[in-house]
C-alpha cells in the first residue's frame, strides 16, 4: 500500500518518438512535483500541459474503464490512470514510460492498434442469435452469466495483447483479447453458432497458437484470465459436435424460466 | 480542395450509445452509407463508464412484503401482480425533473424503455439475472419501484460493447480518432462537418444529407467531476457557434457520491443496494432532509444535503470536505457480486476496502441536463417556436429533449441515449429515404478551419491553456455549482469574459501534424469557455430554485415566472441571447406539485 505523504520532485523518463522527425526513439527526462494521490496519468498531464505539449499519449476516463491509457511503465504493461506514481518511482525517484511493445509507434506512447482491432473483428464479436426470438428476454441462469464474467469485463486496453510473446513473432495470431471475446460468444447460451466459431478458431493462428506463457494474465489490469478462456476454447474445439448438440438442446429452453434448484 | 471532401449519406458525430444507436438503426433500416466519427476510439466513449443501470418497467422483481422501502427484493412469481407501471415511471421522472421535463417526451422515454432494454438483451448484452433467468433489477434514487436493469456495476460497458458490435455487423463505417471541429449550417440546413484526422493532422470536410450529434456531456467544466477528459461539450459549443440554440444549460447535475478528491463515481447503486451516508458524528444525516427516501432521494437533494453538512462543519477528512459512504453492512458477498468495480476503484484510489471501511466521498459534477433542443425524433429545433434545422439531429447527453428537466434520475440517461438515439436513427432513415438532398457547401469551411489552426500555431502568446482551464473549473465549481447566488454568478461571468480574452494570448506547444493532442485539447478549452458562459448566464437570469439549480437568494420554485425552458442563441455581439419556451405538461395527469421526498 502506498505511503502517500511524501511530497518530492521525481524524474519521469519518457520514450519519445515522432517518425516524421526522429530516426529512432530516444529517452527524455521531465521533473515533476509529486503530490498526494498523483497517478502516472496525472504526472503525464502535468508534463503535457505545463512543460511539453508534444508529449503524446491516449487517455479519457481517468479511472480504468475506457482502456485508452495502457502503456509500458517500468517495463510492465498497465494502465497509467490506475497506477500511483509513488508506487513506481522507488528510491531512485524515477519512473520510465514507453509505448506498449510489439506494435508500431505512431507517436511517443501512442501505438498503432490496427492489427489488434482487425483480430477483434475477425472473431465476429456480435451475437448470432437463434431465429426464434422471444417477446421478452431470453432466460439465462446466474451460472451462465457468471461464466462470461471475465470476457464481459474486458476493456480492450491491449495490455495482454502486447505482452504476448506469440504476438511479438506473429501478427496473424488472433490474440488473447479477441479469443476472450470469442469465448464470450461461444459460451453464451443465446449464440447459435458456437460450432462455426470453434471451427474458425481451430486453425494455426487460433487457439493452438497460444503457448500458455501466461504473460496476458500478469499484464491484465482488470485481473482477468485470458489463458484459461483459451484453454477452454481448445478443449471445446476438440469436441465441437458434442458441444453443438448441447447448445441446440439448451436453446430449446431459452424462453422458459430457469428451474428452481 | 476536392481531395479534402468526403461524402456520406449520413454522418454521425460520437460513438457512445446515442450516436451508435442512431447509426446502427439508420443502417438497419436501409440507409447504405452511414459513417460515425469519434475523437476517441468508439469503445473508449464515456457511455462505457456508466455503472449502475438502465431504467425500464419490466416488473421482474418486487420488494419482499413487510420489509419496507429499503428491504430485500425478490423475483415476482409468474401470474402475480406487477408493482411498477408506466405511469409510476413517468411520475417519478416528472417529479425528479421538478416539473421542467416535457411530459410528452417523458411518456415516450418510459414507453419505449422495455423494448429498448429487451433489444439489448436480444443483441447479446449480458445482464445480471434473477433466479428464474430474467433481467435483474435494483432500486435507484427517486424511482419508487425497482426498475434499474443492470450488469453488476459495469452496465455502460456491456451496453456500449453490444451496440458497437451491432453497428459493425450492419457495416457502419467508423472514423476512429477524428476530431470534429466545426458544424456546417448554411441557410438553416446542416450540410456536413469539418474534422481533423488526428493521425495525420489533415483537415477535411465530410458532407452528408443528414448530420447527427451524439457527442456527450460537458462535465469537464467543473473541477471535481465524474466525467472523462473527453466530456468537453464540443457538440453543444459547435452547434451554438453554428447558430443553433442551446436549452436549459444552467441545469448541471452533481452526483452525491464522487470519490473524495478524485471525483470518480461510486455508483448510486451503492445506495440502491443499501449503503448509508454518514457524517462526522456517525449520523445518517439524510433523515433530516428526506425522512422517507433517505439516501435514495434524488441527486440534487442529496448533494445539497451533503453540501449543507459540509458547510456546517460536519464533514470528514482533514479539510472537512468529505462524507462517508458506508457499505460494510452489505457484506462481502453482495459487494463482490454487485459492486466489484467500485470496490476496486476505492481500493486503487482511496486505499479503502468498502468491505471493511466506509468510503470517503463528496459531490461531483456528473451530468448535463441541458443541451441542443430536439423533438422526440432527434430533430434539432431552430428556435423557441419549434422550427427545425433541416438535416440536423442530436440525441443523448448532448441533446435536451427534455426528459430530465431540472434534475435527472439515475439510470434514465443510458435509457435516454438509447431510446432517442434509436428514434433519431429511424427519423434519419425516413429523412434520407424520403429524398433528402446533398446540399452544396457555398462557403469554404476547410479554409476557415485551416486558418483557425494556423492562427493558434502562430500565436505563441504567454498564456498556457491549462492555467485558463483550471481557473475556469475552479470558478464554475465555486460560483456556479451546487449553491448559487447573484453575486457569485456575476463574478463568474466576469471571470469567464476575462478568460475568453486571455485565451487570445495562448500558445500551443506542439505544432506538429501527427497525432497532435495538444491542438485538440486547445480546441476543447475554447469550447469549455463558450458553453460555460451560457450556463452562467442562464443561471443568473433564472431567479428561482428548481431541481439542480439552487439559488440561495431565491430559494423557492416559482412556477408563475419560471415554469419554462431557457433557450440561448449566440448573439451578434457573441454573447448569449436568452429566450424562453413553454414546458409541455399533461395538466390533468401530472400537474405541478410541491416536491417532497
Ligand atoms: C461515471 C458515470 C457513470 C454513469 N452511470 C450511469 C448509469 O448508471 N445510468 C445512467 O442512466 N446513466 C449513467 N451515466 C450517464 C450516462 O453514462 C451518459 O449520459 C451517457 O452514456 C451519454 O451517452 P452519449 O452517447 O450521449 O455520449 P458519450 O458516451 O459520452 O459519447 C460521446 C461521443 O462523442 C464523441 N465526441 C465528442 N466530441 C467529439 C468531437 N469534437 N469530435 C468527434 N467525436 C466527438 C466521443 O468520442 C464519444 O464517442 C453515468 C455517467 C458517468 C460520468
Ligand atoms: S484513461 Fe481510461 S483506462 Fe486509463
Amino acid at each position: 500500500m502506498s505511503n502517500d505523504n511524501t511530497q518530492r520532485t521525481v524524474t519521469v523518463s519518457i520514450q519519445r518518438f515522432d517518425p516524421d522527425v526522429d530516426k529512432k526513439p530516444h529517452m527524455q527526462d521531465y521533473q515533476v512535483e509529486m503530490t498526494k494521490g498523483m497517478t502516472i496519468l496525472d504526472a503525464l498531464h502535468e508534463i503535457k500541459t505545463h512543460q511539453d505539449g508534444s508529449v503524446t499519449y491516449r487517455r479519457s476516463c481517468r479511472h480504468g474503464i475506457c482502456g485508452s491509457c495502457a502503456m509500458l511503465i517500468n517495463g510492465r504493461n498497465t494502465l497509467a490512470c490506475k497506477t500511483p506514481l509513488i508506487d513506481e518511482v522507488g528510491h531512485k525517484n524515477r519512473v520510465t514510460l514507453g509505448p506498449l511493445p510489439y506494435l508500431p509507434i505512431i507517436k511517443d506512447m501512442v501505438v498503432d492498434r490496427t492489427t489488434f482491432w482487425e483480430q477483434y473483428l475477425r472473431v465476429k464479436p456480435w451475437l448470432i442469435p437463434p431465429d426464434d426470438i422471444p417477446e421478452k428476454e431470453f432466460r439465462m441462469s446466474k451460472e451462465e452469466v457468471n461464466a462470461l464474467h471475465d470476457a464481459e469485463s474486458c476493456i480492450m486496453c491491449g495490455a495482454c495483447y502486447s505482452s504476448c510473446t506469440v504476438i511479438g513473432l506473429n501478427k496473424h495470431y488472433v490474440g488473447p483479447h479477441a479469443l476472450l471475446k470469442a469465448f464470450m460468444r461461444v459460451m453464451d447460451p443465446r449464440d447459435e453458432a458456437p460450432g462455426q466459431r470453434l471451427a474458425d478458431l481451430d486453425g494455426a493462428d487460433g487457439v493452438y497458437r497460444c503457448h500458455t506463457v501466461f504473460n496476458c494474465i500478469d499484464a491484465c489490469p482488470k485481473g482477468l484470465n485470458p489463458t484459461q478462456a483459451i484453454e477452454t476454447l481448445r478443449k471445446l474445439a476438440q469436441k465441437r459436435k458434442k458441444f453443438e448438440t448441447t447448445r441446440r438442446k439448451r436453446q430449446q429452453h431459452l424462453h422458459e424460466p430457469i428451474p428452481a434448484k | 480542395m476536392t481531395n479534402d471532401v468526403i461524402i456520406h449519406d449520413v454522418v454521425v458525430v460520437g460513438a457512445g450509445l446515442a450516436g451508435t444507436w442512431a447509426a446502427m438503426t439508420a443502417a438497419e433500416n436501409g440507409v447504405k452509407d452511414v459513417a460515425i466519427l469519434s475523437k476517441i476510439h468508439p469503445l473508449r466513449s464515456h457511455s462505457g463508464a456508466a455503472q449502475g443501470g438502465i431504467a425500464a418497467v419490466l416488473n421482474n422483481v418486487r420488494p419482499v412484503a413487510g420489509t419496507g422501502p429499503r428491504g430485500p427484493l425478490e423475483q415476482i412469481p409468474p401470474g402475480e401482480d406487477p408493482v411498477d407501471s408506466f405511469d409510476l415511471h413517468m411520475f417519478d421522472t416528472i417529479k425528479g425533473s421538478d416539473w421542467l421535463g416535457d411530459q410528452d417526451a417523458i411518456e415516450i422515454l418510459v414507453k419505449d424503455a422495455p423494448d429498448v432494454v429487451v433489444q439489448y438483451e436480444h443483441m447479446g448484452c449480458v445482464f445480471s439475472r434473477t433466479p428464474d433467468g430474467r433481467i435483474a433489477q435494483r432500486r435507484f434514487g427517486g424511482h419508487s419501484a425497482p426498475r434499474a436493469n443492470f450488469s453488476a456495476d459495469r452496465t455502460g460497458l456491456v451496453l456500449l460493447h453490444t451496440i458497437h458490435e451491432q453497428a459493425l455487423y450492419h457495416n457502419v463505417k467508423f472514423y476512429s480518432e477524428w476530431y470534429v471541429m466545426d458544424l456546417i449550417i448554411e441557410d438553416n440546413i446542416a450540410r456536413g462537418v469539418v474534422a481533423i484526422n488526428v493521425l495525420t493532422g489533415k483537415i477535411q470536410m465530410i458532407r452528408a444529407k443528414a448530420v447527427m450529434f451524439g457527442t456527450g456531456g460537458y462535465g469537464q467544466a467543473y473541477k471535481v467531476t465524474s466525467n472523462a477528459y473527453a466530456n468537453t461539450g464540443d457538440g453543444v459549443a459547435m452547434a451554438y457557434d453554428a447558430g443553433a440554440p442551446l436549452m436549459d444549460m444552467e441545469f448541471v447535475q452533481f452526483h452525491p457520491t464522487g470519490l473524495y478528491r478524485h471525483g470518480f463515481l461510486m455508483t448510486e447503486a451503492c445506495r440502491g443496494e443499501g449503503g448509508y451516508l454518514i457524517n462526522k458524528d456517525g449520523d445518517r444525516f439524510m433523515s433530516k432532509y428526506a425522512p422517507e427516501k433517505m439516501e435514495l432521494a434524488p441527486r440534487d437533494l442529496v448533494s445539497r444535503s451533503e453540501q449543507t453538512e459540509i458547510n456546517e462543519g460536519r464533514g470528514v477528512m482533514e479539510d472537512g470536505q468529505g462524507l462517508f459512504l458506508d457499505m460494510r453492512h452489505l457484506g462481502r458477498e453482495k459487494i463482490m457480486e454487485r459492486l466489484p468495480e467500485v470496490r476496486d476503484l476505492a481500493i486503487a484510489f482511496a486505499h479503502v476496502d468498502a468491505i471493511d471501511e466506509p468510503v470517503p466521498i463528496q459531490p461531483t459534477a456528473h451530468y448535463s441536463m441541458g443541451g441542443i433542443p430536439t423533438t422526440a425524433d432527434g430533430e434539432v429545433l431552430a428556435n423557441a417556436k419549434g422550427d427545425l434545422v433541416t438535416g440536423f439531429f442530436a440525441a443523448g447527453e448532448v441533446a435536451c429533449v427534455s426528459v430530465h428537466g431540472a434534475n435527472r434520475l439515475g439510470t434514465n440517461s443510458l435509457l435516454e441515449a438509447s431510446v432517442f438515439g434509436r428514434r433519431a436513427g429511424h427519423a434519419i432513415a425516413d429523412f434520407v429515404k424520403g429524398g433528402a438532398k446533398l446540399y452544396p457547401v457555398t462557403s469554404d469551411p476547410v479554409k476557415r478551419n485551416h486558418q483557425q489552426v494556423q492562427q493558434l500555431f502562430d500565436n505563441d502568446g504567454p498564456e498556457l491553456v491549462e492555467d485558463i482551464v483550471q481557473e475556469l473549473k475552479t470558478t464554475m465549481t465555486n460560483k456556479a455549482g451546487i449553491y448559487r447566488n447573484e453575486e457569485d454568478l456575476k463574478s463568474a461571468l466576469d471571470t469567464i469574459h476575462r478568460l475568453q480574452q486571455r485565451f487570445k494570448n495562448i500558445r500551443v506547444m506542439d505544432k506538429s501534424s501527427r497525432f497532435n493532442t495538444n491542438l485538440s485539447m486547445t480546441l476543447e478549452a475554447k469550447h469549455l469557455l463558450t458553453f460555460s458562459e451560457v450556463i452562467v448566464q442562464g443561471a443568473l437570469n433564472r431567479t428561482e430554485s428548481r431541481g439542480a439549480h439552487s439559488r440561495t437568494d431565491h430559494p423557492k420554485r416559482d412556477d408563475e415566472s419560471w415554469l419554462k425552458h431557457t433557450m440561448a442563441h449566440k448573439g451578434e455581439d457573441g454573447r448569449p441571447q436568452l429566450s424562453y419556451k413553454d414546458v409541455t405538461l399533461y395538466w390533468d395527469r401530472f400537474p405541478p406539485q410541491e416536491r417532497k421526498y
